[in-house]
């Protein structure tokens, strides 16, 4: 239970943070090559706190405010761990990575809920 | 930068950041202990919740007053600043009854 | 000390960090693995097999062992057996402040088992607060360095002053640039967790480094603190005549039917005397908090004396620091990740003693001075040499003879003696190539273990043994990255990133 629910915030932190990482100039220039407009910045801005958001929800509703918390600050941590990884190693990796985890989050959502 | 430096190895210099270890140190505790100790007396709640809740911030009172050691702009000035603050909470203990020797509240 | 806020904050934080950085670093290994304390301990008791466990009438032979071991204790205490642990935990002691005796039985027949002697990961746990010497001492100097961490911490946060620009910043090269972006990559992405564990890490022990609150509000009746915090029940102290212990089994059957699950433990308090005391201690119920409900017997009716009560706010916010500073509640995926947060703890430490001797270290061929050079020495000292100790400890457990006098010793000794020796060779082998080594030699030590355990033991996947396969994959994980950090370490420094290193002007370098 509690791991389907690990891998859904894991899933949407890593997308979310994902968007953020790719919001700023320097890694969106590694990524793409090209700097992003301002106008995608801030859709990506939008999307990646989003995610985080929907993740800190998903965790609050599914296990609580105390443990849904914590569980949720370390999976934002692993997430973030990773997005560094693909960044200084596979930058241009991270956007397919990010939206895979999109449908990794939509079937652990349903699991979650009520497998 | 160079120039800078040399003039921060002299001998005062190693003093001044000796003092301020010491400072940081003894006055940090003394001032969370101090604190912890009147807190502990008089917060308006049951008396171990009191206890537990001084306790708890005891250390981030310490942590606080080494910051402050390390901040200011003189020893001097820190010194001072740190023996007034635990004047006021040994006076407050006294007061509270801290030091009396036994019988508790 | 310099002018301006945020540079006396950077100084307190290089020169802070650097005083405890070996202890904090040592800290942060052996706590981390503290988290899986339970399976290192079985991994190095293999001759323990997981099977039905009756608690009640194992706690009478412990008892009885007991009984015969220290019948005028002051205390005992029995772990009872579970599932996954068969085995009867006991500890006996004359007075308070040690020392502790200690044995595990075998819970059908009440000898001791006939696993091999070992201290298992309550070795690591304890050296994660006591560093192995005598307790007053190593918890002291732990939470020195533990308040000193917080101090860090905060002037680290002033210090670095582009938090969420630098994010996601980790330039790969092997440059003073690199360093810095790895130490604040480890150190802000797991920032909540370095916070909450410092903290809460002074929060356990409290007690110790800050009793002043406990001897003020409650002179000469410190134990009357606990009762009123709902930590334990109020319990009566020796009657001063001697009494006879009636059997535990019943009072265990009784908590058994008042809460519906067996008691992970019994204190047994005065258990020769006519006012013995046997309090049942439970398992913290699910959530975040560490409190375990516990009910107290009188010793030799067996009647119930009282139960501890309820926790009001500020003891609950204690309970609930000193349970996110363990992580019992975790399940197995949140461990993990609270597992990685530890080990990004103790990168953060490490990558800051690099960052310290790497920012000093002077330009073009001039010689390093004396402090660059210590330092040095003792980066790689502890750096290498304690995951190099804590591999050879594993070794030891199932290289030495099982028969061996004091063998839990023995390990402890191999575990120092391994660690020493990096980090003696490690001052003595060139600097060009002593990280590489050291490296490379701890991915040996590791990727060594699941082999020679199999090989000693007999006990191995081909033969159908799959209770190790998980650590066994632990150690090959870490001896991989040991190795992969040693070919990094050798590889020779690319020519940008020297150029990099001079670019840095000293006060973005953060510190001089």
């Amino acid at each position: 239970m509690t791991a389907i629910v690990v891998a859904l915030n894991l899933a949407l932190c890593f997308a979310g943070l994902s968007a953020l990482a790719l919001s700023l100039d320097r890694h969106h220039r590694d990524a793409f090559l090209v700097r992003a407009g301002a106008a995608r910045a801030r859709t990506l801005r939008i999307a990646g706190w989003a995610g985080i958001g929907l993740s800190f929800a998903a965790a609050v509703t599914l296990e609580g405010w105390n443990f849904g918390s914590v569980q949720w600050v370390g999976t934002l941590t692993g997430a973030a761990l990773l997005v560094v990884a693909f960044l200084s190693y596979r930058p241009g990796w991270l956007r397919p990575a990010a939206l895979l985890a999109l449908p990794i989050a939509l079937v652990a959502l349903p699991l979650a809920l009520y497998g | 930068m160079t120039q800078q430096k040399d003039a921060r190895r002299g001998p005062a210099y190693r003093l001044a950041v000796a003092g301020r270890i010491v400072l940081a140190v003894l006055g940090g505790y003394a001032v969370a202990a101090l604190l912890t100790a009147l807190l502990s007396l008089t917060l308006p709640l049951v008396r171990s919740e009191a206890v537990a809740s001084a306790t708890l911030v005891s250390f981030a009172v310490m942590v606080a007053v080494v910051v402050y050691v390390f901040a200011a702009r003189t020893l001097g000035r820190a010194a001072l600043a740190v023996a007034g603050l635990a004047a006021v909470l040994g006076g407050g203990l006294w007061l509270a009854g801290g030091f009396s020797a036994a019988g508790a509240a | 000390m310099r002018q301006g806020f945020r540079q006396s904050m950077a100084w307190l934080h290089a020169w802070s960090g650097l005083v405890v950085g070996w202890v904090l670093f040592s800290v942060f290994v052996t706590g981390t693995a503290s988290y899986y304390r339970a399976e290192i301990s079985q991994w190095m008791r293999p001759e323990l097999v997981a099977g039905a466990t009756d608690p009640a009438s194992s706690a009478d032979l412990a008892a009885a062992y007991l009984q015969k071991a220290m019948p005028d204790a002051v205390g005992w205490y029995v772990e009872l057996p579970k599932p996954e642990k068969p085995a009867v935990g006991v500890m006996w002691w004359k007075s308070l402040d040690g020392p502790f005796h200690q044995a595990l039985l075998d819970s059908t027949s009440g000898a001791p088992v006939g696993a091999r002697d070992t201290r298992g990961g309550d070795f690591l746990y304890r050296f994660h607060f006591e560093l192995g010497m005598p307790p007053l001492w190593g918890r002291w100097i732990v939470g020195t360095c533990a308040l000193v961490m917080l101090v860090a911490l905060v002037s680290g946060i002033v210090t670095h002053r582009r938090i969420f620009a630098d994010f996601f910043t980790f330039r790969r090269r092997r440059s003073q640039r690199g360093w810095l972006d790895a130490h604040n990559v480890f150190g802000v992405l797991a920032l909540p967790f370095h916070l909450m564990i410092t903290y809460t890490g002074l929060v356990t022990l409290a007690p110790m480094y800050m009793p002043w609150g406990v001897a003020a509000a409650y002179k000469g009746g410190e134990m009357r603190f606990y009762v009123d915090s709902g930590l334990m029940p109020d319990l009566r102290g020796p009657a001063g005549k001697p009494g006879t212990l009636a059997p535990l089994s019943s009072m265990i059957a009784q908590a058994i039917a008042e809460r519906g699950e067996a008691p992970e433990g019994v204190s047994v308090y005065n258990p020769a005397d006519a006012a013995a005391s046997v309090v049942a201690i439970f398992e913290e119920p699910h959530g975040l908090a560490h409190e375990h409900p516990q009910i107290a017997f009188d010793g030799t009716t067996g009647a119930v004396l009282g139960r501890n009560g309820a926790t009001r706010a500020a003891a609950k916010t204690s309970t609930v620091m000193l349970g996110l500073h363990e992580g019992h509640f975790a399940g197995a995926a949140l461990r993990a990740l609270f597992f990685l947060c530890g080990i990004m703890g103790a990168a953060t430490v490490a990558t800051g003693l690099v960052l310290w001797a790497v920012a000093r270290a002077p330009k073009g061929a001039k010689a390093d001075g004396f402090g660059v050079r210590l330092v040095r020495v003792l980066n790689l000292g502890t750096i290498a040499g304690l995951p190099a100790g804590i591999a050879a400890y594993f070794l030891a457990n199932r290289l030495l003879p099982l028969d061996l006098a004091a063998r839990a010793d023995w390990e402890v000794g191999v575990f120092f003696g391994a660690w020493a020796l990096v980090a003696v060779l490690g001052a003595v082998r060139p600097a060009g190539t002593v990280w590489r080594e050291g490296l490379a030699l701890v991915g040996a030590l590791f990727l060594a273990v699941p082999f020679v355990g199999a090989i000693a033991t007999g006990l191995h996947p081909l033969a159908g043994e799959l209770r190790f396969l998980g650590f066994d994959a632990a150690m090959i994980v870490l001896g991989v990255l040991f190795v992969l950090a040693a070919r990094k370490a050798g590889r020779p420094r690319p020519p940008q990133a020297q150029r990099a290193d001079a670019a840095i002007a000293g006060r973005e370098a953060l510190r001089a």
